[in-house]
């Protein structure tokens, strides 16, 4: 299978501190992939010159058989809209928008009707164990609940690839087992390749592979030890 | 003590944006404190010209020493207050009043410094003749003199004279005409004259259109600077802070910053006393010392406002301070009642049944205006909220449900953003339309001269003749008649109508002055005064309210604008690293301001419209839409607004610019 999004050499300078000193990566489709690092890592670094928000200053970006790492800004916005998912620690839902109205969000943005955009949302309660919480606000959800609504969002557009950044940083330890749990089951149902950073060892255990960022570079790769079972399907 | 040197210490490494926060706040305390005490100067100023005004009333004493008399007489239309004084015989003697050196001896006049100008500037067969001619006139000083415009003359009389003693004792509640023996001047009088009645009344009214918003404002900077310090605060809360503490400090911050900008606004309020000073209000501009309100309340102003900054900043922290990891949690969002409708169609139904009666009286009309503004403040909110439900409901576009979505999340909020505009709308509707100066009686042209049947020996046909041989001989072309059928006239009397504009009425008005010893002629201006100074108020009020109204709705709605950009930076920074364009969130942005305030706004001034179209058509008078100078309200109201909100784009592209921050 070829690879859903890889990175070439990629190195990414602040400064004179070094973040990314030459690291090569990819990710398969239905392929999960935790990056791991201590802080300062360039872990974080590593997700963003992948996804199209940082460019590297060396390296390239490949999106299937497209090169991201060069698009212009409005392009790769689009990019980000249409073909990737993000999830991220909290803060991502508006606390004004139902829970519908926040996942149907990315489809209204990039051209769906609102009624549309809203059947379609709703299509993904149901999966994510949200049922009957479509019209609350994410004020009145539990933080596992909003990190579901979250990944239905990062969902909804049926993005080639879905990144996480510390997507059960807020959440203690038996709700982020679930959350994670899910979100690797329904991106890999749904076709798309996952990156997620995390610096929870338990969490990584449920992606297929694991790579240890170190000091800008990739110090270990190594695939997991307790890789769930992934059922293929593509929705 | 300890938090304060502390706080000192994080604000001055607070970095350049840090600065420009505390900036922006203190510029906004600095508007508010302008504003305030402009307001409370007018109003304070109000009350001493008032007292200075006093004493040309008489105040009735039996057993006084002198005869006052008070009239009022007209030249271009602007009243001239006229004071005539007889020392009676075998009485001690009488202490002179305000402003003149000594009690005016028979035969002298003084006059007010602007009266003397305007005697040497027109002819004197239009005003000078009115009065006696001595060989040099003495001048009013600044004591007895409400305004530096004022017109006034004292003229000493003997107490025998006819232009003393035929005067009427009261003029039956115009308060432009009264006599009676007084033994002094000395007084502050509750009732200052009838031209100065609406000088207080009209700047309590501008202290009520305007303090809402002003206070708005200075709630909004509060808010800025807290979401500027929320990030630092945050790692001092990590670091082991209380969040009493946290408070504390986030408050002393608050305070200093906004004492310092309410100081740069009192010091503003001083260096532009003398040129607010030449702003006309009622009889005229003012003597800047009675604008100047004094040290307390200088201080009062300031502290009530830092006062009011810090609170909300405090307020506007409390979520971040209590909250264990930072995450503003929001929990049910506020409804509005619909009690609120309930109220505004009370207060509707009343203000719709007392209007229809008529005959409000200017009392009347105010109070119901008010009533107006209280019934729109209770709805405002709850029309907020259903607008954006109604529009949430319908919208299509994400910015259009992202603008709907944050109004009825919020709806107090965007309410108060809008309100000042809103209010200001009223205002600039009504006063564009309104009609006002064409209340009361309406008889241009004529010039009469009332005979009371004590003048007995002439009968009113025999003056009419007289009047018009000193007509004619002035080069007037006019037509004179005795007791004519609908006049001015209020009793027995001749009426002449003159051909011709302002000069000649005051020319009319000198020639016939003496054609019956002691009777003053006098035009439609008399019996209009007090309406026609209250109007020229009302005006003069609402424009100022507008001007101001827009000013800090303007600079709240940009404030307000930039402290949620603030608030919401993470959430904002995380839609646009997931795609979401930066124009989209500009637009929701502009949108969630703009709703309201078209709807509502275009709703009061609609209403102002409206109130002023029936207001006319009561009075009888023709309607004519200022059309031009409503729009030209509109428009920039329209634009001050947009320019304030789209002020804060470059904060939203910074704030959103680095997506890789880590989370503050």
């Amino acid at each position: 299978m070829s690879e859903a999004l890889a990175g070439y050499g990629l190195v990414k300078k602040y400064g004179s501190a070094t973040a990314l000193a030459g690291v090569d990566v990819a990710v398969r489709a239905r392929e999960s992939l935790a990056i791991m690092g201590p802080s300062g890592s360039g872990k974080s670094t590593l997700l963003h010159v992948l996804a199209g928000v940082i460019r590297p200053d060396e390296g390239r970006v490949m999106l299937g058989e497209e090169r991201i790492d060069r698009l212009g800004e409005n392009r790769l916005s689009a990019l980000r809209r249409d073909r990737f998912g993000f999830v991220f620690q909290s803060g991502q839902l508006l606390p004004e928008l139902p829970a519908e109205e926040n996942v149907a969000l990315p489809l209204m943005l990039s051209g769906s009707r609102r009624r549309e955009a809203v059947i379609r949302a709703r299509r993904w309660f149901g999966p994510l164990g949200l049922d009957g919480l479509e019209r609350r606000r994410p004020g009145q959800l539990s933080g596992g609940q909003a990190q579901r609504v979250a990944i239905a969002r990062a969902l909804v557009v049926e993005p080639d690839v879905v990144f996480a950044d510390e997507p059960t940083g807020a959440l203690d330890q038996a709700t982020g087992e679930e959350v994670i749990r899910l979100l690797t089951t329904v991106t890999g149902s749904l076709g798309a390749a996952l990156v997620m950073v995390t610096h929870d060892a338990g969490v990584a255990a449920h992606c297929d592979r694991i790579v240890q960022v170190r000091d800008g570079l990739i110090a270990g790769r190594r695939q997991s030890a307790v890789a769930p079972t992934r059922n293929g399907a593509a929705s | 003590m300890n938090s304060i040197a502390l706080t000192w210490k994080l604000a001055r490494t607070g970095g350049r944006r840090g600065w420009q926060g505390q900036l922006l706040a203190a510029a906004a305390a600095a508007i508010s404190v302008l504003i305030l005490l402009l307001l409370l100067a007018v109003y304070l100023g109000a009350g001493t010209r008032g007292d200075h005004a006093a004493w040309r009333t008489p105040s009735p004493d039996p057993r006084g020493t002198a005869v006052q008399a008070l009239s009022t007489t007209f030249v271009r239309g602007t009243p001239v207050t006229v004071v005539q004084l007889a020392q009676l015989p075998d009485r001690p003697a009488t202490a002179p009043p305000p402003g003149l050196t000594d009690f005016s001896q028979p035969g002298e006049v003084y006059l007010s410094p602007a009266l003397a100008a305007l005697i040497r500037e027109l002819p004197a067969g239009q005003l000078a003749g009115r009065f006696p001619r001595p060989a040099s006139y003495h001048t009013i000083g600044r004591a007895g003199l409400a305004s530096p415009d004022e017109l006034i003359a004292v003229i000493g009389r003997t107490p025998a004279d006819p232009a003393i003693s035929s005067l009427p004792e009261s003029d039956a509640g115009l308060g432009l005409t009264a006599r009676a023996v007084v033994s002094g001047f000395a007084r502050t009088a509750a009732n200052p004259g009838s031209l100065f009645a609406f000088d207080q009344t009209g700047a309590l009214m501008a202290v009520g259109l305007l303090v809402v918003p002003v206070l708005v404002l200075a709630a909004a900077s509060g808010r800025l600077g807290a979401a500027r310090r929320e990030q630092r605060l945050a790692g001092l809360r990590l670091a082991g802070a209380t969040p009493r503490q946290i408070l504390a400090m986030t408050g002393a911050e608050a305070f200093a910053v906004g004492a310092a900008g309410a100081m740069a606004g009192a010091a503003a309020y001083g260096l532009l006393l003398p040129l607010v000073a030449r702003v006309p209000y009622g009889v005229g501009a003012w003597y800047p010392g009675d604008l100047w309100v004094g040290p307390a309340y200088l201080i009062a102003m300031i502290v009530l406002i830092a006062g009011v900054i810090a609170v909300s900043a405090m307020s506007a922290l409390r979520r971040v301070a209590m909250a264990p990891l930072g995450v503003a949690r929001q929990a049910d969002p506020q409804r509005t009642r619909t009690a609120r409708l309930v109220v505004f169609l009370v207060a509707a139904g009343y203000i719709g049944v007392r209007a229809s009666q008529g005959n409000l009286g200017i009392g009347g009309t105010l109070t119901l205006m008010l009533l107006c503004y209280g019934a729109y403040l209770t709805l405002g909110p709850w029309v907020v909220d259903r607008l954006g439900r109604i529009i949430g409901r319908f919208a299509r576009r994400p910015a259009m449900l992202l603008a709907a979505r944050r109004l009825s999340d919020d709806p107090r909020g965007a309410w108060r953003t809008v309100s000042g505009l809103v209010l200001a709308g009223f205002v600039a509707g009504f006063c564009s339309v309104a009609q006002l100066g064409a209340i009361g009686a309406s008889y241009p042209g004529q010039v009469a001269v009332q005979v009371t049947p004590a003048e007995g020996g002439q009968t009113v046909e025999d003056l009419a003749a007289q009047a018009r041989d000193r007509l004619r001989a002035a080069g007037l072309i006019a037509t004179v008649q005795a007791d004519p059928d609908d006049s001015l006239l209020w009793d027995s009397g001749i009426v002449a109508q003159i051909t011709g504009g302002p000069a000649e009425i005051d020319t009319a008005l000198t020639v016939l002055t003496g054609l019956v010893p002691g009777v003053a002629p006098y035009t439609q201006d008399l019996g209009n005064a007090d309406i026609t100074m209250t109007v020229r108020q009302l005006g003069q009020v609402g424009f100022a309210a507008l001007l101001l109204g827009f000013l800090t709705a303007a600079t709240s709605a940009g404030l307000t604008a930039a402290a949620t950009v603030l608030d919401r930076r993470r959430t904002y920074r995380l839609l646009r690293l997931a795609g979401t364009p930066l124009a989209l969130l500009n637009r929701a942005r502009t949108w969630e301001t703009a709703v309201p305030l078209v709807i509502l706004a275009g709703g009061t001034t609609a209403l102002g419209v409206f109130a002023a179209t029936r207001l006319n058509s009561m009075v009888g008078t023709g309607q004519s839409t200022n059309a031009g100078r409503l729009a030209a309200c509109v428009l920039v109201g329209a634009v001050a607004m947009f320019a304030a909100i789209g002020a804060s784009r470059p904060l939203l592209r910074a704030v959103t610019a680095d997506p890789v921050r880590a989370d503050d």
